[in-house]
C-alpha cells in the first residue's frame, strides 16, 4: 500500500507540473521574457510613467502564462499601487461594450456603484477620470489587450482614447496588447500607431537543447522526503535515459517538427505521464511512442478503415477516372468505370448509389458547387478528397481488402 | 513603500523646475534673453553642454528619474521649438478675427507627431493674453477632440454646451438649428467662441453634412466663431468640402510638415537642456535625429527611442552590476586577487548613452520580427514556407491547399525526408496565418481553401539560407 501511494504520488506530481505555467515559465535569467516583461512593468509602477508593449509571439508560445506570472508578481511586492482590467478581443472587439468592461472593471476595482445604463460618452470620460484620479493617488493601471489584432478593426477609439490618455502628465497606466500576429502593429492606424511606443517582445519557441532541459526540469522527481530516495533516485536514472535514447530524440524530434511551442510539448508529456505503468512505477520509452501515435492522428485513415468493399472499390474507380485527367465525375461515370473494371461480383447499381451517398456523408468525397441542389445525386459533379497514397495506405489498413483491388492500385500507383 | 510614495511626491509637481548649477547661470549671463540664445547659433548650443555640464551619474535613481521624464510624451516643454512660424500665422489669424468680430475658419494638417495639438494649446493661451492686455473681450474656447463623440452630429451639442454655460438658454430644437437661428440674427453676447476641432475626420460621413454644416455655419452673417480644425489629410478640405470654394468661405490650410534632422536634433536638445547633466553623447542624438527624420519625422518615435536608449544603458549598468558580484565573490574566496578589484571596477565606468546604446533603441524599434520567426519555426513549418515560395515564383499568385500539399510533398521526397500527413499539413498551415506569414481564405472542405503569400520572398530566402537543409530548395 506504501509503494502505491507514493507511485501515485508521483505521477500525480508530474502532471500538475505540466499544468502549471510558473513552473515551467519562471526564469530567473534576464534574457527570459519573464524578466525583460516584469522590469519593463516594474519600472513603470516605481517610476510612475506610462507605457505601451507588444507581445507577439504564435500560439501556445506562453505569452498569457508569462504575463499572468508577472502580474501576480506585481500584485504581491505592490498590493496598493496596482489595479489590472482586462479585456479580450473576441468579447470587447466593438467600442461600445469594451468602454463599459473598462467601467464595470474600473467599478469592481475602487468599490464604486456600475450603473448599466451609462452611455458611451459616460463610460470613456469615466475611464479619463478615473485614470486622472489613479494618477494623482500614485496608483498604476494595467490594460491587458488580449487578441491585440481584433482591436486594430474599424476605427479603433478604444486604442486611440487608451493611447491618448496616457500622454496626458497626471495618467499612469500601462498598456499590454497581446496577440499572434506579427504585424499587429502594422494594423493600427496612423494616428494609434503614432502613440504607441513600439515596444515589442517576442515570443519564440524554444530550440531542441531548450526543449530537453524543459524535459528534464519537467519529468524528475525531487530528492527528498516527500519520495523513497531509492524510488527518486532510480525514476530520475530512468528518466535521464530515457532522454539520452536515440529512438526517443528521434521521436521527440519528429513531433516537434511540425509544431515546437511549448503547449504542443506539454500535451506530448501530459499524454505520456497519463500511460505510466503503475506496476513498475516508472516511465518507459514505449509511454512516450504511444503518445506520439495517439497525437498524430490521421481521420481520414481511420475513415477508410472503416469502409466496405464496395465502397473502397468505388474510391479505387474515382481515383482511376482522376489519373485519367478526369478531375471531375459523376455517379454515372463511376459506373462506367465500375463495370469496365470489376468483371465478376458486381453489385447493382442501386447498391452502388447508396454506397456513394454514404461516402459523401463522410466527406471522402464531396460535391464541387452548391447550385445544382435540385438535380439527382447521380448526375451532380463530385471530387475525390483523398489522394493516392492516402488511398494506398487505406486498402492496406483495411482488414478486409481482397488482394485482387490491391492489385489494381498497385497498378495505377 | 515609502520609497515608491516619495519619488511619486515629485510627479505630483512636474512644473517645478530643475535646480541648475551655479557654471550654468554664470554661462547664460552674457546672453540677455534666452530666446536669442536659441535663435542665435547651434555652435553656441552644441559648445555649451559639453563645457559647462558635468557628466551624470546613471546609478543615481533621482537623476536617472528625470532624465526619463525630460524625455516622456506627457512632459509638455515650456515653449514650442521650431513651430514659432506655425504657430504665428494661427495666432494672427485669430486677432484678426477677434478684433474685427467676424467669423473664420482655419484647418490644420499634418502627419501624427508633428506638434499640432502642442501648438493648438500654446495658441490659445497666447490669444487669451493677447485679449487680456489689450482690453478685448476674452473669448470662450472650446475643445473638442472627435474621437470621443458617439455620433458625429454630437459636436452641435456641444457647441450649444459650450454656448449656454454663459447663456443659459434652453429650447427643444436640434441643435444644429438652434446654432443657426442664433446665429442669424443679432445678439447681445459679445464675445467670440474658439473651437478646436481635433481629430476633424471623424466627423466625416457619407453625405458629409455634418463636416459641411460645420464650416458653413462661420458664413452666417451674426456668427461669432472661430473654427479651427485638426486633421492628418492634407486634402480633406478640398475632397470633403468643395462646395465651400464655390461659397467662397473656404478655410485657410496651414501645413505642418514632418520635422527634419535638424528639427528633432534641437527639440531634443531643447528638452535636454532642462536637465543640469550630460547623459547623451552628441553623435547619438545625431543618429536618433537622422533615423526619424528619414522614417517618418515623428516626435513621438523620437522620444520613445531615447527612452528606450536610456533602458540600453541601464540593462548594461544591471548586467554589470551582476558580473561584479560574481567578480567579487570569486575575489573574496582568493585573497590574493583583491588588490586588483578597484582597476577591476574602474574600467566598468558608464558615463553616457553612446552610439551603440541608441543604434540597439533604433533596432528594437523599427526591426521587423518575420526574420527571427521564420529561423524559430519547426522544420517542417519552415519546408511549408520554403515551398510555397516556390510555387508562388512565376506568374502564380494563389494557390489551392491540395496543390500547395502536393510542392509540399515534392520537396520533402527530394530531401528524403518523410512529410507530414494532410491534417498536420492543413494544421501547421493554420498556424502561420495566425502569425500573418501567408494568408488562407476560407471554405467548407479542407484540401479547397485558398493560400496566398503574405510576406516577402526575400525575406523567407535571408531567414533559411543559413541552415544548410535549405540551400538546395532556395
Amino acid at each position: 500500500m506504501e509503494q502505491e501511494n507514493h507511485k501515485i504520488k508521483a505521477v500525480s506530481l508530474l502532471r500538475s507540473r505540466i499544468c502549471d505555467p510558473k513552473f515551467i515559465f519562471i526564469s530567473e535569467s534576464p534574457e527570459s521574457n519573464y524578466s525583460k516583461l516584469k522590469f519593463m512593468i516594474s519600472s513603470s509602477v516605481t517610476e510612475a510613467c506610462n507605457n505601451s508593449i507588444l507581445l507577439l509571439g504564435p500560439r501556445g508560445s506562453g505569452k498569457n502564462a508569462v504575463l499572468e506570472l508577472v502580474i501576480q508578481d506585481l500584485l504581491q511586492e505592490y498590493p496598493d499601487s496596482v489595479s489590472v482590467i482586462r479585456l479580450n478581443g473576441l468579447l470587447h472587439s466593438d467600442d461600445i461594450s469594451a468602454f463599459k468592461e473598462i467601467a464595470r472593471q474600473l467599478c469592481m476595482e475602487h468599490q464604486l456603484l456600475f450603473s448599466k445604463a451609462a452611455s458611451f460618452d459616460d463610460n470613456s470620460q469615466f475611464m479619463v477620470a478615473i485614470l486622472k484620479e489613479c494618477g494623482l493617488a500614485h496608483k498604476t493601471v494595467i490594460f491587458v489587450l488580449d487578441e491585440f489584432h481584433l482591436f486594430a478593426q474599424g476605427k479603433q477609439r478604444l486604442l486611440y482614447s487608451l493611447l491618448d490618455a496616457m500622454q496626458s502628465i497626471t495618467s499612469q497606466a500601462v498598456v499590454l496588447g497581446i496577440s499572434c500576429r506579427l504585424d499587429a502593429d502594422q494594423l493600427l492606424e496612423k494616428r494609434v500607431r503614432s502613440r504607441f511606443s513600439h515596444r515589442k517582445l517576442l515570443f519564440l519557441p524554444p530550440s531542441i537543447e531548450d526543449s530537453q532541459k524543459l524535459l528534464m526540469h519537467i519529468l524528475t522527481l525531487p530528492i527528498d522526503s516527500s519520495f523513497p530516495h531509492a524510488y527518486a533516485v532510480e525514476f530520475n536514472r530512468k528518466v535521464q535515459n530515457i532522454i539520452e535514447d536515440r529512438r526517443f530524440k528521434e521521436t521527440l524530434n519528429k513531433y516537434l517538427n511540425v509544431d515546437s511551442s511549448v503547449k504542443h510539448l506539454l500535451r506530448f508529456l501530459f499524454c505520456a505521464v497519463s500511460h505510466m505503468d503503475l506496476q513498475t512505477g516508472f516511465l518507459s520509452r514505449e509511454n512516450f511512442e504511444i503518445a506520439f501515435t495517439s497525437i498524430q492522428r490521421q481521420p481520414k485513415l481511420e475513415c477508410l478503415r472503416n469502409c466496405s468493399i464496395l465502397e473502397l472499390q468505388i474510391l479505387v474507380c474515382m481515383k482511376r477516372l482522376e489519373v485519367k485527367e478526369q478531375s471531375l465525375c459523376n455517379f454515372n461515370s463511376v459506373m462506367k468505370e465500375y463495370i469496365s473494371t470489376l468483371t465478376s461480383e458486381r453489385y447493382a447499381r442501386h447498391v452502388c448509389l447508396r454506397a456513394f451517398e454514404h461516402l459523401i456523408h463522410r466527406e471522402l468525397i464531396c460535391f464541387t458547387d452548391n447550385r445544382g441542389q435540385s438535380l439527382s445525386v447521380e448526375f451532380r459533379p463530385v471530387k475525390l478528397l483523398i489522394s493516392s497514397a492516402e488511398l494506398h495506405q487505406g486498402l492496406r489498413a483495411n482488414t478486409s481488402c481482397p488482394p485482387k483491388l490491391l492489385k489494381l492500385m498497385d497498378r495505377e500507383g | 513603500m515609502p520609497v515608491i510614495a516619495a519619488k511619486r511626491t515629485l510627479r505630483s509637481h512636474p512644473s517645478s523646475p530643475p535646480r541648475k548649477s551655479p557654471r550654468r547661470c554664470t554661462a547664460a549671463t552674457p546672453n540677455s534673453t534666452p530666446t536669442k540664445n536659441r535663435l542665435g547659433g547651434a555652435d553656441e548650443n552644441q559648445a555649451d553642454p559639453a563645457a559647462v555640464k558635468p557628466k551624470w551619474n546613471p546609478k543615481d535613481g533621482e537623476q536617472l528619474k528625470r532624465a526619463k521624464m525630460a524625455l516622456h510624451l506627457s512632459t509638455a516643454p515650456s515653449s514650442v521649438v521650431c513651430r514659432e512660424e506655425e504657430q504665428n500665422m494661427v495666432l494672427e489669424f485669430c486677432k484678426g478675427c477677434v478684433e474685427h468680430q467676424k467669423a473664420g475658419s482655419l484647418y490644420i494638417c499634418g502627419c501624427p507627431g508633428t506638434g499640432k495639438s502642442l501648438s493648438m494649446e500654446k495658441v490659445k493661451d497666447k490669444l487669451l493674453n493677447w485679449a487680456k492686455e489689450e482690453g478685448l473681450p476674452l473669448p470662450d474656447v472650446l475643445s473638442v477632440n472627435c474621437t470621443t463623440l458617439t455620433n458625429t452630429s454630437d459636436i452641435f451639442t456641444k457647441q450649444i454646451l459650450g454656448l449656454n454655460q454663459t447663456q443659459g438658454k434652453k429650447v427643444s430644437a436640434l441643435p444644429l438649428q438652434q446654432l443657426q437661428n442664433m446665429y442669424s440674427q443679432k445678439s447681445s453676447v459679445k464675445n467670440m467662441t474658439l473651437i478646436v476641432a481635433d481629430e476633424l475626420d471623424y466627423l466625416i460621413t457619407k453625405d458629409r453634412a455634418v463636416l459641411h454644416d460645420l464650416f458653413m455655419l462661420t458664413t452666417f452673417p451674426f456668427s461669432r466663431c472661430i473654427l479651427i480644425g485638426v486633421a492628418n489629410a492634407i486634402d480633406l478640405a478640398d475632397r470633403f468640402l468643395p462646395r465651400l470654394t464655390s461659397l467662397n468661405c473656404k478655410p485657410i490650410v496651414v501645413n505642418f510638415r514632418a520635422y527634419s534632422k535638424d528639427q528633432i536634433l534641437k527639440i531634443l536638445e531643447e528638452r535636454l537642456n532642462e536637465f543640469p547633466y550630460s547623459v547623451f553623447q552628441q553623435q547619438a542624438l545625431e543618429l536618433c535625429a537622422r533615423k526619424v527624420a528619414a522614417t517618418s519625422g515623428d516626435m513621438r518615435n523620437a522620444l520613445c527611442i531615447c527612452g528606450s536608449a536610456i533602458e540600453m544603458l541601464e540593462a548594461e549598468i544591471r548586467e554589470s552590476a551582476c558580473n561584479l558580484n560574481t567578480s567579487l565573490e570569486e575575489i573574496s574566496s582568493s585573497r590574493q586577487n583583491f588588490a586588483t578589484a578597484p582597476d577591476f571596477m574602474k574600467k566598468r565606468e558608464f558615463d553616457t548613452v553612446k552610439t551603440d546604446h541608441m543604434a540597439r533603441a533604433l533596432s528594437k524599434t523599427y526591426r521587423s520580427p518575420v526574420v527571427d520567426t521564420i529561423q524559430s519555426l519547426p522544420h517542417h513549418q519552415q519546408i511549408v514556407l520554403c515551398s510555397s515560395m516556390k510555387h508562388f515564383r512565376g506568374a502564380k499568385k494563389d494557390a489551392i491547399l491540395g496543390e500547395l500539399y502536393k510542392s509540399y510533398v515534392g520537396v520533402c521526397k527530394s530531401c528524403l525526408i518523410p512529410p507530414a500527413g494532410i491534417l498536420e499539413f492543413s494544421n501547421m498551415c493554420r498556424v502561420l496565418n495566425d502569425q500573418g506569414l501567408i494568408k488562407l481564405g476560407q471554405s467548407r472542405e479542407d484540401k479547397l481553401r485558398r493560400v496566398s503569400p503574405k510576406i516577402d520572398e526575400g525575406d523567407i530566402t535571408f531567414a533559411l539560407q543559413g541552415i544548410r537543409f535549405f540551400q538546395n530548395c532556395l
